[in-house]
């Protein structure tokens, strides 16, 4: 072996993609929008240890336990497996496919394994430990930073128990609460996986009908292209939001079918994208060689044109991200939204729902989703910034 | 061309049928399918006169037969060619100028058309002023972005668009209602609704009571507006920032003083008034020219009219126009500032390749001067990819106008479409799908024409 | 003197970098003289240009030296010497266009595409004669285009540029730029994009506007075949400085600085040459070749449906390639001749099945490849192989080129495991004069002509009897592109390869090629030994296209 060839040497190249990433993420906007992904990502993954009526520990008579771990859901203890995964690997620096294939494994043992373990009991009276404190019943309590569940609903008799942020003197709500006295934090907190849930989830699936089918079309055009193209005007044809608005009306309110149906009305956007670049990138000169060379067809799609196509892919899912999160929004805010877990589009229709306007009802969870939003257009911004002049390059 | 148009409107035919189809599967497919459940629901009633008058409505609108059955029947009604029926429901014929029937609403008992015609023109109001808009505003901001390239304009006009468009149209509806309509806080802004119910019996345009009141607001208008663009047109940046800031200090304790006691207090005040300097200080100290005047103008415009009405003595009628016009100013900005990102990156980017352009370069070779190539060449080039892109301004509008009308309670076709997809009413909601999509498809074609116009290297044979 | 460059310095920024594109030249162009500037790319003649018509943006551009005067007549006759450096304004605005006009390389996107060519015209003559109403300036825009021998200018006037040709476009670029009568013309490259026959009409016409004018051009162009055409005084260029100037004669026939020396000899005309001189025979006549066919095309046709009208029903057909009968021997090279369009690289494309023919044979060693499925297929394709043209995207960007070498003998099995097949590539990187530590890099850190070796490295490691050079030189520099030559006929040597060496240049297919086919609208016009055809050419067509083409010498 001679010494040109070593390892070293081996990853010295500057990968493209590497290049493009680095350009992209040097930029003051994206580091913003990075930022701010990052914080909501970690309060969605912490959220129970962040916001919780049950206390961290408590210790009652020299005997210590954890509620809020007694209470944790199948849910809480997945999201919380793949999120340490996902650090894991980001560390190990495997290529791009296998770390995606470790952490679907991963999710999908972890969340089959707490689905079977994980059983929190089903009765929880969030009153119990105030009055316990107060009665000074325990050594000690360490106490979530927000002590508060989403759903623990303080009402003085006969009040309606809505209080503007920190007007109450025996609690602080920092952000106030709602009108059945849940604490307005505490919900946009656990809110928030809702909407990295489905801002991830249906932009993915929409990532994945579009990219196939639009890649179907690009590539074999003929009659292929025409049925596809057809069903495009069709799903484009009607306003998406119309067309959101009617597929949740009929189906029933639970979060996965929500994320399916963003999916599935956002597809057409990423196909178009994906159709054009093939139609392109069929006339390069490097595509040619690949089928002269006579590799098989799914390494001249899979390693030649798709990597090289994806750059306005990867920019049009940032701002896809952004309007899914918008889109779930818009359904909560209309009341189609979902009923059961708080999320920040059906915080705000709560707020237009009470007689008199109470600004922190409508002003946080819309900060919320306006930051989050903002972020992902940044980052999409930056992207497109990026890959604009290296596609590009005058003299 | 004539070949291209009709070929276009024939290919519609199979993407209408196939957006109704798919709307139309949904619906049958949904659990609890189409049937007159919702219509009976909540209503205080035994089972067995529940279960009777489910069946009445379902013989009504035919929703006892079988899915496929329904569409057809409906398909039937609402092309203009097919199969008649008389009264006893049998077949009578076949005719090719039966006519369209979009069939009547099981909510509202009314017929579809009807309905749709009265929210129609509504919706239509409301993107009408809007296009506009957001056009003129995002390609100035668009032109003067590319021209300014890497510049603070530049950098600073994109992060505050993409900012505007990362706000959620909910949330604006909801805190401009909540702090300019409502009682709360400054109620310069009706609540809801396109017009106040006096209105409706106005006369169409304002009317003052006497010859001085109109005299009086013609002079304090345009004095006011001519001082405040003599004032935006100074040379030296700082004392136009410095004097407008102190007319912003002074509009923004009257507005603290507008409030209601509930709300004043000294951080309120503070905060109303630097807020109000600082951003009118900002707009004078802006470069560019266009905006500031502009701005700058409509301010005077705005102070002039205050100080009119502040003087008036006689008596004034409002009048229907000015009425609907008070009523659209909320909805209005509601639904354009999401749109001005968009249109400018695009101009901008548009902008930028065509100023890199060959064609462009030998201009200024012939001895065009920069602002010529600009706007003569350049910008002229640049309209293109906007005819393009306007094809699909007009479906996000209609979905922009859904929350829009939700929020500041506009019968318009968005809340028609909300409610009837909410109530599940079959007709409503295969005809909404159509004519929207029938809109969409039209405005395609239209933006297609536009571009064979504007770009005659394109044409349709 | 009309322009006097004294120590001109041009140093572009972008970002950090500074760019010293033009780094102290001085030169002179009188009255009624063609200067020409000459240069490989990147040496800074095309800056020159701007710089003197002050084109270039000022936010990444300043000079830190040089005057540049110009002899500016005003409109009432006094004249003026000038120091374009230091103008702007109106009178910077007055003299482009009337006193200096200035032509483009690429007439495809040269002229505004949303106004007629009358129009653009018009608004050049409205700019420095704002006393002329619309219609007598129309009046003259047609004389204009009369003048560069548009036929039907009153037609033409009111037409779009994309109705007409590359070669009409340049024409009415020269009109627009003539119509206010300029004192000195600069030309960036006219007919580098031109086809062959058209350039030399083009050239043509310049030569006798210039006569009648008596206007000064400052020809900037890299192909000494034009300067030999157009120059009464030459200066070469290299990495901003100019290397050397004087006459015509002076630098065509007693060149003295080694630059210049070695861009003429890398010439092909000039290669020939020497190849003559020194008698190598490089070529195979005739008597050596063994005659073996290994490529036999009967019958090719290659057709491409129009459709139109209502129901997008196929109304004619474009005959990229119309029934073509070609052989090609082993060991021989045969070169591919003609313009733009004709179909040549569709014939490339077809023989290889890039293209699917719609009807023919090609039967590659025996065997007719035409009817063969994919898997059938897939042997021939290790027999046969292709070079591209663009060198900038005829690699993928994403993969280093250890990647791009292996993987096509990955696929068909060449070397047992993956360490062998990095050998094989390392062997042909340093065959084409690579080093093997590039094995890791990405084709965006390579240049023009590197990039065009790794391809020709990627066509070799499958080791093919049969290649398809399609036009690989033509984005090449002249020095490079004799260098990429001269491996080629090493390679054939060698290897006992067979080429089809596809490309417009007929300079280089004379030095290349032992054959040589003149196509024209899909058919082939002509065909035989090179040297018979260049030399006692039989068609019409072919006697046309080599008397269009620039010679050095007479």
């Amino acid at each position: 072996m001679s010494s040109a060839d070593t390892p070293t040497a081996r990853s010295a190249g500057a990968s493209y993609g590497k290049k493009i990433m680095h350009d992209v993420f040097s930029r003051f906007g994206a580091k913003l929008g990075l930022t701010w992904i990052a914080v909501i990502a970690f309060v969605a993954v912490f959220a129970p240890f962040l916001a919780n009526s049950h206390p961290l520990l408590l210790s009652i008579n020299g005997e210590v336990s954890s509620p809020a771990l007694s209470f944790l859901t199948s849910g809480d203890v997945t999201v919380l497996g793949v999120f340490i995964c996902a650090v894991a690997l980001y560390f190990l620096r495997l290529s791009f496919t296998k770390n995606i294939v470790v952490l679907a494994v991963v999710g999908g043992g972890i969340a089959l394994l707490s689905i079977i373990f994980v059983n929190p009991p089903q009765l929880t009276v969030y009153e119990q430990y105030r009055v316990n404190e107060s009665a000074a019943n325990y050594d000690w309590v360490i106490r979530a930073p927000i002590p508060y569940s989403p759903k623990d609903y303080i009402r003085e008799q006969g009040d309606t128990g809505l209080e503007a942020p920190l007007s109450n003197e025996h609690r602080s709500h920092l952000m106030g609460t709602e009108e059945n006295g849940a604490d307005v934090l505490s919900r946009m907190i656990h809110a928030s996986r809702i909407a990295l849930a489905i801002g991830f989830i249906a932009t993915g699936i929409a990532l994945f009908i579009g990219v196939i089918l639009g890649g179907l079309m690009g590539y074999f055009s003929g009659v292929v292209d025409m049925i596809g193209m057809r069903l495009v005007e069709i799903f484009e044809a009607v306003p998406t939001l119309f067309l959101l608005l009617i597929f949740v009306a009929f189906f029933e309110r639970s979060l996965y079918v929500m994320m399916i149906i963003i999916g599935v009305t956002g597809w057409p956007g990423y196909a178009r994208y994906v159709r054009a670049e093939f139609l392109r990138l069929r006339q390069q000169e490097f595509v040619q060689a690949a089928i002269v060379c006579g590799l098989p067809l799914r390494s001249v799609l899979f390693r030649h044109m798709l990597p090289n196509g994806m750059a306005p892919i990867l920019v049009a899912a940032s701002f896809g991200v952004a309007s899914a999160i918008l889109a779930e929004a818009t359904l909560s805010f209309l009341g189609l939204g979902l009923v059961d877990n708080p999320s920040w589009g059906q915080m705000l229709n709560q707020s237009v729902q009470s007689s008199t306007f109470n600004w922190w009802m409508a002003a946080f969870p819309g900060g919320a989703i306006f930051l989050t939003v903002f972020a992902y257009n940044l980052i999409g911004e930056s992207m497109r910034d990026a890959i604009d002049p290296h596609l590009k390059r005058k003299s | 061309m004539y070949t291209y148009i009709v070929r276009r409107l024939l290919l519609m035919i199979p993407t209408l049928l196939g957006i109704t189809l798919v709307v139309f599967i949904v619906m049958a497919s949904a659990p609890g399918g189409i049937s007159a459940q919702s219509l009976v629901e909540g209503q205080n009633l035994e089972p067995q006169a529940k279960k009777a008058l489910e069946d009445y409505y379902n013989k009504l609108y035919g929703l006892d037969s079988p899915a496929p059955i329904q569409y057809l029947r409906w398909l039937n009604n609402v092309s203009p060619v097919g199969f008649t029926f008389d009264e006893a429901g049998n077949l009578d014929g076949f005719s090719l100028f039966k006519g369209s029937d979009l069939g009547k609403s099981f909510r509202y008992g009314r017929p579809v058309t009807d309905l749709i015609a009265e929210r129609v023109p509504i919706t239509a109001l409301l993107n009408i002023i809007s296009i506009p808009i957001i056009y003129i505003i995002a390609v100035a901001i668009g032109v003067r972005a590319a021209t300014q390239r890497g510049q603070s304009f530049d950098v600073g006009s994109s992060a505050m668009m993409l900012g505007l468009w990362s706000i959620p149209t909910m949330l604006t509806g909801v805190l401009l209602i909540g702090f300019f309509a409502s009682d709360q806080y400054w109620h310069w802004f009706p609540t809801s609704g396109l017009n106040d119910r006096v209105a409706l019996d106005m006369v169409f345009l304002p009317h003052w009571g006497s010859l001085s009141d109109i005299l009086i607001l013609i002079f304090s208008v345009l004095f006011a507006t001519a001082f405040f663009i003599w004032m935006s047109r100074w040379s030296k940046p700082y004392t136009r920032a410095a004097c407008f800031a102190v007319i912003g200090l002074l509009a923004g304790f009257f507005m603290a003083d507008a409030l209601p006691e509930k709300e004043q207090g000294l951080i309120t005040y503070l905060m109303i008034t630097s807020l109000a300097a600082a951003l009118f200080g900002a707009v004078a100290y802006a470069q560019y020219s266009v905006l500031r005047v502009f701005f700058m103008g409509l301010v005077g415009l705005g102070i002039g009219f205050i100080v009119a009405f502040y003087f008036q003595e006689g008596p004034f009628v409002r009048g229907f126009l000015l009425d609907r016009a008070w009523h659209l100013v909320l909805p209005i900005i509601c639904l354009t500032y999401g749109g001005f990102a968009f249109l400018s990156k695009l101009t901008r980017t548009a902008m930028l390749e065509n100023l890199l352009s060959d064609y462009a370069r030998t201009a200024k070779a012939k001895g065009v001067s920069d602002n010529d190539v600009l706007w003569r060449h350049v910008f002229r080039n640049s309209l293109l990819p906007l005819i393009t892109v306007s094809a699909s301004l007009l479906p996000s509008l209609l979905g922009g106008s859904v929350i829009v009308e939700s929020i500041f309670s506009i019968d318009g076709m968005g809340k028609l479409a909300v409610e009837a997809v909410k109530g599940r009413d079959r007709e409503l909601v295969l005809s909404i799908t159509l004519i929207s999509g029938l809109l969409t498809l039209l405005s395609y074609l239209i933006a297609d024409l536009c571009y064979a116009i504007a770009d005659p290297r394109v044409s349709y044979e | 003197m009309l322009l006097a460059v004294k120590n001109l310095k041009t140093y572009l920024s972008s970002g950090a970098e500074v760019i010293q594109a033009v780094d102290g030249i001085s030169f002179n162009i009188k009255k009624g003289e063609t200067f020409c500037l000459v240069g490989e790319s990147g040496s800074g003649k095309s800056i020159t240009a701007l710089s003197i018509i002050q084109l270039i943006p000022k936010e990444i551009c300043h000079h830190p030296a040089g005057q540049i005067w110009f002899d500016y007549r005003h409109n009432d006759g006094t004249k003026e010497q000038v120091n374009m450096l230091d103008l702007t304004g109106h009178p910077q605005r007055d003299i482009r266009g009337a006193r200096i006009a200035m032509i483009f390389q690429e007439p495809m996107t040269s002229l505004n595409p949303v106004y007629t060519i009358g129009d653009q015209i018009i608004e050049a003559l409205q700019l420095h004669w704002p006393e002329l109403d619309y219609d007598s300036a129309k009046q003259r825009a047609i004389e204009a285009l009369a003048q560069v021998q548009i036929s039907d200018p009153e037609q033409r006037v009111d037409e779009y540029p994309h109705r007409l040709s590359g070669g009409q476009r340049q024409r009415v670029m020269i009109a627009m730029a003539m119509a206010c009568e300029p004192d000195l013309l600069i030309a960036d490259e006219p007919t580098t994009a031109l086809d062959v026959t058209v350039q030399a009409e083009i050239l043509r016409l310049m030569k006798e506007l210039q006569e009648r004018r008596g206007m000064g051009i400052l020809f900037i162009t890299h192909d000494f075949g034009v300067v030999a055409k157009m120059a009464h005084n030459v200066a070469v260029m290299r990495n901003g400085l100019i290397v050397e100037a004087g006459s015509l004669q002076q630098i065509l026939r007693q060149p003295k600085h080694d630059y210049t020396k070695e861009l003429l000899a890398a010439l092909p005309e000039n290669m020939i040459r020497t190849r003559t001189e020194s008698g190598e025979g490089n070529r195979q006549t005739q008597a050596t070749v063994e005659n073996k066919p290994i490529l036999v095309a009967k019958d090719l046709k290659v057709h491409f449906p129009v459709k139109k009208g209502l129901w997008a029903r196929t109304a004619s057909y474009v005959k990229a390639v119309d029934d073509i009968d070609l052989t090609i021997c082993e060991g021989e090279i045969v070169g591919l001749v003609g313009e733009s369009g004709c179909g040549k690289t569709t014939l490339g494309r077809a023989l290889l099945r890039l293209i699917e023919p719609t009807n023919g044979t090609i039967c590659f060693a025996g065997t007719n490849i035409v009817p063969l499925k994919r898997r059938e297929m897939q042997p021939f394709r290790t027999q046969m192989q292709m070079i591209f043209q663009d060198p900038m995207s005829s690699l993928n960007p994403r993969l280093n080129i250890a990647t791009t070498l292996t993987e096509p003998m990955a696929i068909h099995g060449i070397g047992s495991n993956q360490e062998e097949r990095l050998d094989l590539a390392r062997q042909m990187l340093i065959r084409v004069q690579l080093s093997e530590s590039h094995l890791w890099r990405y084709p965006h850190e390579f240049s023009g002509g590197q990039r065009q070796r790794i391809g020709i490295a990627r066509a070799l490691v499958l080791d093919p009897k049969f290649i398809v050079c399609d036009e690989v030189t033509s984005a090449l520099d002249v020095s490079v592109q004799s260098e990429i030559l001269q491996m080629l006929l090493d390679l054939r040597t060698e290897r006992q390869l067979s080429l089809l060496f596809i490309t417009h240049d007929i300079g280089v297919v004379e030095y290349v090629s032992d054959r040589m086919l003149v196509m024209n609208e899909g058919k082939i016009v002509e065909q035989g030994l090179t040297d018979d055809i260049c030399h006692t050419p039989q068609e019409a067509y072919t006697q046309q296209l080599l008397a269009a083409v620039p010679r050095l010498y007479g």
